[in-house]
C-alpha cells in the first residue's frame, strides 16, 4: 500500500501517522480478509463453488437476505416516522425517547439475542399472546424478523434526522401558498429531501441484518434449511473442520456486504449532488 | 407558533408546516407504543428474568468462577483493543486530515470495511489466517503465541469489528478544526509531540472520548467475532456475551440474564454518557451528532 | 383586490409583535410596509398571507372577511426571503407547481402549464433557464424565479418578504424595476416588507411607516418625506 505522492507539509508526524495506520490497517483488516480469500479458493474455483452451490447453503443465503430485506423495509417506514415525531412534534419524555433510540447500537447482541427469545418463546410475555391466537414467534422465522428488526432500528431514524432538522420552514410555506395541500406537500417536497438519506438508512440496516449473529441465534430455532441463517452454518462449518466450505461461504457474504456498501456510497454521492443550498 | 388560548384561535387554523391534529396525536401514539415494544419490552425483560428469584439470588451468580472469569478476561479484552484502537484512530486521522495525498477516499474505505463485514465474517477471517492451519498461524502456535482459542485472537477480532469507530469520530471533527492551529504552534517553535499534545489533543478529546466511549461499548460486547475466535474455552476464552450464551444454553436462567444485566447496565451508562457529550459538547463533535 | 386591515393585534406568547393596527389598501396598489427589524412588518406580511393567525382582528378581501381563510384557500403569491426555492426540482417544475397542486378538477391540462410557465419566464426575462436546478442559479434568477412561481396561481395579491436584500447593490437596482414593470403589468395588488427607506420610497404607491408593532405613518412617498408624522419616521427616512 504505497501512497502514490503526498505533498510536502510542514506538519511533522507523517512518517508515524503513515507508518501505524497503514501497518495496523494492513495486520488487522487486509490480511485477514486476504487470508479470507486464500482459503476459500485454495482448492480452486470449482472447490468453491461446489461449497456455495448446496441448498443447505442457498436456503441459509436466502434466508438471511429475506427476512433481512422485509426488516429493513419494516425500518425504513417505521423509521422515517419515528424520526418525523421525534424532530417536528413535542411531547413528554421525547428527549429520553430520542436518546433511547441508539440502544441496539448500545446492547451487546447477546443480551438482545436472550431478551427476545424471553419474550416471544411461548411462554413469554408476548409469546404467550400470540399462543393464544394459535402462533409461534420464538423459534420461527417471525421470531428471526423481529431481532433483524430490532438491530436495524436506528439506522433509518439516524439518517434521516438531521435531514428533517435542515429542511427549512419557509419551503413547506411556501407549497402551502402555491394551494398545495399537506399531503402533497409532503409527497412531492418533503419526501424527496428525505429519499436520499432514507435509502442511505435502509441500506445500512440491510448490510446490518444480513451479518447479524447474535441477536438471531437463541430465538431462531436453527433448523437446516428453514430457519437457519448464513452466518449460524459459516460457524457449523468451523466446527466441522470444514474450513473451506466456511471461507466459501464467507466470501459470499463478503461479496453482498460490499455490494450494498457500494449502493450506500452511491446513495450518498447522489444526494450530495442534487441538493447543495438554495 | 399559534396560541391556543386566545377565543379567536379557533381549531380552523394550523400553521401551514404541520399536519392535522388527529393525525400528530395518532402518529406519536403509535410510533411511541411500537418502540415500547420492539426496545424498551427486551430491555425490561433482561432485568426481569434477572431478578425473577430476588436481587440476592441474582448478586450471588456473579460471585460464580465463571461469571468472574468472563468479568475479569472482558475488562482484559477492552484494556487492549479500546487503547489500541484509539492509538489507530488518532493516527489514521492525523494523516487523513494534517495532509494531501492521492488515494484519501480509498483509504478511508478501507477503514469502513469493518463496518460492512458480518462479525462471525470477521472472525471467520482471523481463524484462517492466525489459526493453527495457516502460515502465520503455524509459527505462532510453534513458538508458543496462540493466537485462536487464545485471549490475543480476541483481542485480535474485538478490535477488528471496533476498528473504525475511533477514526470516524475524529476525522470530520479535525476536518472541520482545519490545520491553522497547528501551524501556528509551529511557527511558534513547539515540536510536533509538542503541538499534537497541547494543540491537537485539547481540541479533539471530546470526539476521542466518544469514539472510545462507542468502541468501549462494542468491545465489550461483541459475540459473533469472539464466538467464532474463542473456542469458548470456560475461565480461559470466555467472555461475558459467550458466557451468557453458555449459562443461558445450560438453563442457568438466573444466572445468564443477571450476566446479560450487567451489560446491559453497561449499554445504557454508555447511552447516557454519549447523550451528556451530545448535549454539553456537540459542536466539538462530529456534526451528525448535533441536535 | 383591495384589502382591509381591521385592528389586528399578534401576541407571541407574551411579546406583541403587533399592537392593533388598522390599515386600508386600495386595489391595484404597490404597498411598502418599511421598518427596523422588530417593527411587526413581517408578522402582518405573514397574517395577509394566512401563515401566522392573528390573536385579534379582522382582514378583509373586497369587503369580505378572510381571516379565517387557509394558506391555500387565500390564493396570496409570496416569496420569502430565501425564495424557498424546491431544490430538486427544475425551474420549470417550480413555477408548474402551484398549478399542477390542484384537484384533478381544477388542474389544466400539461399543455395549458407548459404554456403558462413559457409565459411567465418571458416575463421574468429568462426564457432559456427552465431546465436547471436552483442550485445552478444566480441570487438574482433565483429571486426572478420565486417571482414567477407565485404568480403562476394567478394570484390576488403579491406578497414579497425583503425580497432584494440577499442582493448585491447593482443586482438590486435591476430587480426593483423588473417589480415595478411587473405590477405595472398585471396590476396585482403587491405589499413588500423592508427595511430601506430608499427602496420603499422610490418603489412604492404607498409607504406604511411601522417601529415595535405600531404602524407610524402611511402615505405617498412624497407626502411622509414632507410631513413626516412623528420623530421616529423623520429620522428613519432622512437617515
Amino acid at each position: 500500500m504505497r501512497q502514490p505522492f503526498v505533498h510536502k507539509s510542514p506538519i511533522p508526524g507523517l512518517g508515524l501517522s503513515a507508518g501505524i495506520t497503514l501497518s495496523m490497517l494492513s495486520l488487522m483488516v487486509l490480511l485477514p480478509i486476504a487470508g479470507l480469500l486464500v482459503q476459500g479458493f485454495s482448492a480452486g474455483i470449482p472447490a468453491f463453488l461446489a461449497a456455495v452451490n448446496t441448498p443447505r447453503t442457498w436456503a441459509a443465503l436466502y434466508l438471511s437476505f429475506r427476512l433481512s430485506l422485509v426488516a429493513a423495509l419494516f425500518n425504513l417506514v417505521f423509521g422515517l416516522a419515528l424520526a418525523w415525531v421525534l424532530v417536528r412534534y413535542r411531547f413528554p419524555f421525547r428527549k429520553v425517547l430520542n436518546a433511547a433510540v441508539d440502544l441496539p447500537f448500545a446492547l451487546p447482541t447477546a443480551v438482545a439475542g436472550i431478551a427476545l427469545t424471553a419474550l416471544y418463546a411461548p411462554n413469554g410475555a408476548f409469546g404467550h399472546i400470540a399462543k393464544d391466537w394459535g402462533f409461534k414467534i420464538a423459534y420461527t422465522q417471525w421470531g428471526i424478523l423481529i431481532a433483524l428488526i430490532f438491530v436495524g432500528l436506528p439506522f433509518v431514524t439516524r439518517t434521516v434526522q438531521p435531514v428533517i432538522e435542515e429542511i427549512a420552514r419557509e419551503v413547506e410555506e411556501a407549497s402551502a401558498t402555491l394551494g398545495a395541500t399537506r399531503a402533497y406537500t409532503l409527497r412531492r417536497v418533503i419526501w424527496p429531501m428525505l429519499a436520499p438519506a432514507a435509502l442511505t438508512g435502509f441500506a445500512l440496516s440491510l448490510a446490518r441484518a444480513v451479518g447479524e449473529y447474535g441477536s438471531v441465534i437463541f430465538i431462531a430455532g436453527n433448523i437446516p434449511l428453514k430457519t437457519e441463517i448464513a452466518p449460524l452454518l459459516i460457524v457449523i462449518k468451523l466446527e466441522e473442520y470444514n474450513e473451506p466450505g466456511a471461507a466459501a461461504i464467507g466470501i459470499a457474504m463478503l461479496v453482498m456486504s460490499f455490494g450494498m456498501l457500494f449502493v450506500i456510497n452511491a446513495a450518498q454521492v447522489l444526494s450530495r449532488k442534487r441538493m447543495s443550498n438554495v | 407558533m399559534s396560541d391556543l388560548s386566545h377565543p379567536l384561535s379557533a381549531s380552523t387554523f394550523r400553521p401551514a408546516a404541520t399536519e392535522a391534529p388527529w393525525l400528530r396525536i395518532t402518529l406519536t401514539i403509535a410510533v411511541v407504543a411500537i418502540l415500547g415494544v420492539l426496545l424498551f419490552a427486551p430491555l425490561i425483560a433482561v432485568f426481569y428474568e434477572a431478578l425473577r428469584e430476588g436481587v440476592g439470588a441474582s448478586l450471588a451468580t456473579l460471585a460464580n468462577p465463571e461469571s468472574q472469569s468472563a468479568i475479569r478476561l472482558t475488562l482484559l479484552v477492552a484494556a487492549f483493543a479500546v487503547p489500541l484502537n484509539a492509538v489507530f484512530g488518532v493516527a489514521s486521522a492525523w494523516l487523513i486530515t494534517k495532509y494531501s495525498f492521492c488515494g484519501k477516499a480509498i483509504l478511508i474505505t478501507l477503514i469502513d470495511i469493518p463496518f460492512s463485514v458480518s462479525p462471525v465474517v470477521a472472525g471467520l477471517c482471523i481463524v484462517l489466517t492466525f489459526g493453527a492451519n495457516s502460515l502465520a498461524g503455524s509459527w505462532l502456535v510453534a513458538h508458543g503465541m496462540p493466537v485462536v482459542f487464545a485471549v490475543p485472537g480476541i483481542v485480535m477480532a474485538s478490535m477488528f469489528v471496533t476498528f473504525p469507530f475511533v477514526a470516524r469520530e475524529l476525522i470530520p471533527v479535525m476536518v472541520e478544526q482545519g490545520r491553522a492551529a497547528e501551524e501556528a504552534a509551529l511557527t511558534l517553535g513547539a515540536s510536533g509531540w509538542r503541538v499534537f499534545f497541547t494543540v491537537t489533543l485539547p481540541n479533539i478529546r471530546w470526539a476521542l472520548l466518544y469514539g472510545v466511549l462507542l468502541c468501549n461499548a462494542r468491545a465489550m460486547g461483541e459475540f459473533g467475532a469472539v464466538a467464532v475466535v474463542s473456542g469458548k474455552i470456560r475461565g480461559l476464552t470466555a467472555t461475558m456475551p459467550i458466557t451468557v450464551e453458555m449459562l443461558y444454553n445450560e438453563y442457568a436462567s438466573v444466572a445468564a440474564f443477571t450476566l446479560a444485566a450487567v451489560l446491559a447496565l453497561l449499554a445504557l451508562v454508555t447511552l447516557a454518557f454519549k447523550t451528556l457529550l451530545e448535549w454539553r459538547y456537540a459542536d466539538q463533535l462530529a456534526a451528525t451528532h448535533r441536535h | 383586490m383591495q384589502i382591509e386591515i381591521d385592528d389586528i393585534s399578534k401576541e407571541f406568547g407574551t411579546t406583541a409583535a403587533l399592537t392593533p393596527v388598522s390599515l386600508s389598501i386600495p386595489s391595484g396598489a404597490l404597498v411598502a410596509l418599511l421598518g427596523p427589524s422588530g417593527s411587526g412588518k413581517t408578522t402582518l406580511l405573514r397574517i395577509l398571507g394566512g401563515l401566522e393567525f392573528p390573536t385579534a382582528g379582522r382582514v378583509l378581501f373586497d369587503s369580505t372577511d378572510a381571516t379565517r381563510l387557509t394558506v391555500q384557500e387565500r390564493r396570496a403569491g409570496f416569496v420569502f426571503q430565501s425564495y424557498a426555492l424546491f431544490a430538486h426540482m427544475t425551474v420549470f417544475e417550480n413555477i408548474a407547481y402551484g398549478l399542477r397542486a390542484r384537484p384533478r378538477a381544477m388542474r389544466p391540462p400539461a399543455a395549458e402549464i407548459a404554456r403558462r410557465v413559457t409565459n411567465l419566464l418571458d416575463l421574468i426575462q429568462l426564457p432559456d433557464i427552465g431546465a436547471r436546478y436552483p442550485s445552478q442559479l444566480s441570487g438574482g434568477q433565483r429571486q426572478r424565479v420565486a417571482l414567477a412561481r407565485a404568480l403562476a396561481i394567478e394570484p390576488r395579491m403579491l406578497l414579497l418578504d425583503e425580497p432584494f436584500g440577499a442582493l448585491d447593490a447593482r443586482v438590486r437596482k435591476d430587480l426593483r424595476q423588473g417589480l415595478r414593470d411587473i405590477h405595472d403589468t398585471t396590476g396585482l395588488t403587491t405589499i413588500f416588507v423592508t427595511h430601506d427607506q430608499d427602496e420603499a420610497m422610490e418603489l412604492a404607491d404607498l409607504v406604511v411607516v411601522m417601529s415595535m408593532g405600531c404602524i407610524e405613518q402611511v402615505g405617498r412617498p412624497q407626502d411622509i418625506r414632507a410631513r413626516p408624522a412623528s420623530a421616529f419616521v423623520r429620522d428613519f427616512i432622512g437617515a
